[in-house]
């Protein structure tokens, strides 16, 4: 196999695009990213384009957006395809793309993860993201995404300990990295007392699906982030002006789609698989790992998935919180870019977002005030569905 | 002969499902027993059983769901996941008024027609 590396990114400010066509947003973030390369000129050089999107026809009412991407983008005849993957369709799109370089089917490929949600009302959109849900069992029950991360914060807290005001302290700690992150939806601080501690704190953090408050769950965003992969092996990494950071590792799992239908509903057995197969990869462990950006569309998800992936024991992550060691100046800085809660969550375009900051910290090119010291490896976990297709990707400063 | 029985009421259900071959149940319908690899024809059901999933459960874990989706005009709906006597597991509304982890609850069956489409038919969760 061929190493693959990554030599351009691109990346649109998360938040509010409504009034913008899908295809321009994401076109914007690619040719960020092609500009970040050097190769803006020479686009049509490109053997495959691969588009993370996951409910285009829902939220837009348009289909075939890689076909409207290439196009805006004055890119024909490049081949082009679409790649579903829920909220993980941005990491999977990077998986598929890494394949193609990989095994020697493309040299140069380029991959963009985009959502617009917010064309529709918040209760619509709230709808169409509970499409992924068991069509029978689920969705028809009227249960939401929301609501199997309440239940699942829920089972955590009974069983551990874990308290709201240790979920806050997570939204403190993310938001005070998104505030520096000029690509962020979210670009202010919260404070401990507004949320949590003060008399206020019930009126201004209000119950999302019990004991979720809002602050412990992620916005609805818009946005697109793209990346420009590379075959390392090959001469034609030399014509780019970027050193290409290498993918060391990269891989995906499923787990049941009905969350009822697992033997631990705490388990999510289809992130520890992916992170495992992920490090088998890369040659790695989790105390290799130098920062990591985790799905947190809910809060609880950062903790859970930070002990799946092996940082942390089963049911001790929050216990590192408390102690700042997931801030950005702890030992092992989560969430980096603001996580899912303060940069946002365009939902097929999260997984590229997530791939773009590890290239920025290891490039050294984060804002001040949130570059990680001298990383060497990045991780992300991407999460599709309430946990059933992850994709783990690990990122390295060679 | 015509045949009125489509008109009568049918109480509303909700299916469960057993693997002929070797026993094993399921809730929702699987296309292949994962034990013994039977495959389930979804239009004929041959060599699957099938029956009312429904009776006592107990409460694994509840929620109060604010951010309703569309079509719900309410303030909140609880939801919360059961597992029955024989092991199957389902997720589905709670009508309890003080709901606790570990409770004993009875699953009934009601018709919704508050999301978009035709109406269906979901588990409310009541007390004991």
């Amino acid at each position: 196999m061929s190493r693959v590396g990554v030599v351009g990114i691109g990346h649109t400010k998360f938040g509010n695009l409504s009034q913008y066509d899908l295809g321009d947003v994401m076109a914007y973030a690619a040719t960020d990213a092609l500009k970040d390369a050097g190769f803006l000129e020479r686009r049509k050089e490109i053997d495959q384009v691969i588009v993370g999107n996951m409910a285009s026809g829902l939220f837009c009412h348009q289909s075939a957006v890689a076909s409207s991407v290439i196009s805006k983008m004055d890119m024909e005849p490049v081949p082009a395809e679409l790649v579903e993957n829920g909220p993980a369709s941005g990491a999977s799109a990077i998986k598929i793309g890494y394949m193609a370089v990989a095994s020697g089917m493309a040299d140069i490929v380029l991959v963009i993860g985009g959502e617009v949600m917010r064309k529709v009302t918040g209760w619509t959109g709230t709808e169409y993201v509970a499409t992924m849900l068991h069509p029978e069992a689920e969705y028809d029950m009227g249960l939401t995404l929301p609501g199997f991360g309440g239940m699942f914060t829920r089972m955590y807290m009974e069983k551990y300990g874990l308290t709201e005001r240790d979920l806050a302290l997570l939204a403190v700690k993310n938001h005070a990295n998104g505030a520096k992150n000029k690509y962020a939806h979210i670009q202010a601080e919260c404070t401990i007392e507004a949320i949590a501690d003060g008399p206020e704190a019930n009126v201004v953090n209000t119950y999302v699906a019990e004991p979720l408050r809002m602050y412990s769950t992620c916005p609805v965003s818009d946005g697109a982030a793209a990346l420009l992969l590379v075959n390392m092996d090959s001469p034609k990494a030399k014509l780019f002006s970027k050193k290409p950071v290498r993918i060391a590792g990269i891989a995906s799992a499923t787990d049941t789609h009905c969350v009822h239908n697992r033997k631990d509903p705490l388990k999510l057995e289809a992130v520890r698989i992916a992170a495992e197969k992920a490090y088998a990869m890369a040659g790695l462990s989790p105390k290799d790992i130098s920062f990591a950006e985790l799905h947190d569309a809910f809060s609880i998800l950062e903790l859970a998935i930070s002990e799946e992936v092996g940082f942390f024991e089963r049911g001790k992550s929050f216990l590192a919180v408390r102690k700042g060691e997931t801030a950005i100046d702890g030992r092992l800085p989560i969430n980096t870019s603001g996580g899912l809660k303060s940069k946002g969550h365009p939902v097929g375009a999260t997984g590229t977002s997530q791939a773009v900051e590890l290239v920025r910290q290891l490039r050294g090119e984060a804002e001040q005030g949130r570059q990680v010291a001298d990383p060497k490896y990045g991780m992300a976990v991407n999460f599709g569905g309430f946990g059933n297709n992850v994709v783990a990707m690990i990122f390295a400063k060679d | 002969m015509i045949d009125f029985s489509m008109y009568d009421f049918k109480e509303p259900k909700i299916k469960a499902y057993k693997c002929e071959k070797c026993g094993t149940v399921y809730y929702p319908a699987p296309m292949i027993c994962k034990e013994c690899h039977s495959r389930r024809d979804p239009v004929t059901d041959k060599h699957w059983e099938t029956f009312d999933l429904e009776g006592p459960c107990e409460l694994l874990a509840w929620t109060r769901l604010w951010n309703l989706p569309e079509g719900y005009n309410r303030k909140f709906l609880l939801f919360g996941i059961v597992q029955f006597e024989n092991g199957l597991r389902a997720s589905g509304r709670l009508e309890v008024e003080k709901p606790a982890t570990g409770m004993r609850l009875v699953a009934t069956v009601e018709e919704s027609d508050e999301r978009p489409g035709k109406p269906v038919h979901v588990f409310v969760f009541k007390q004991d």
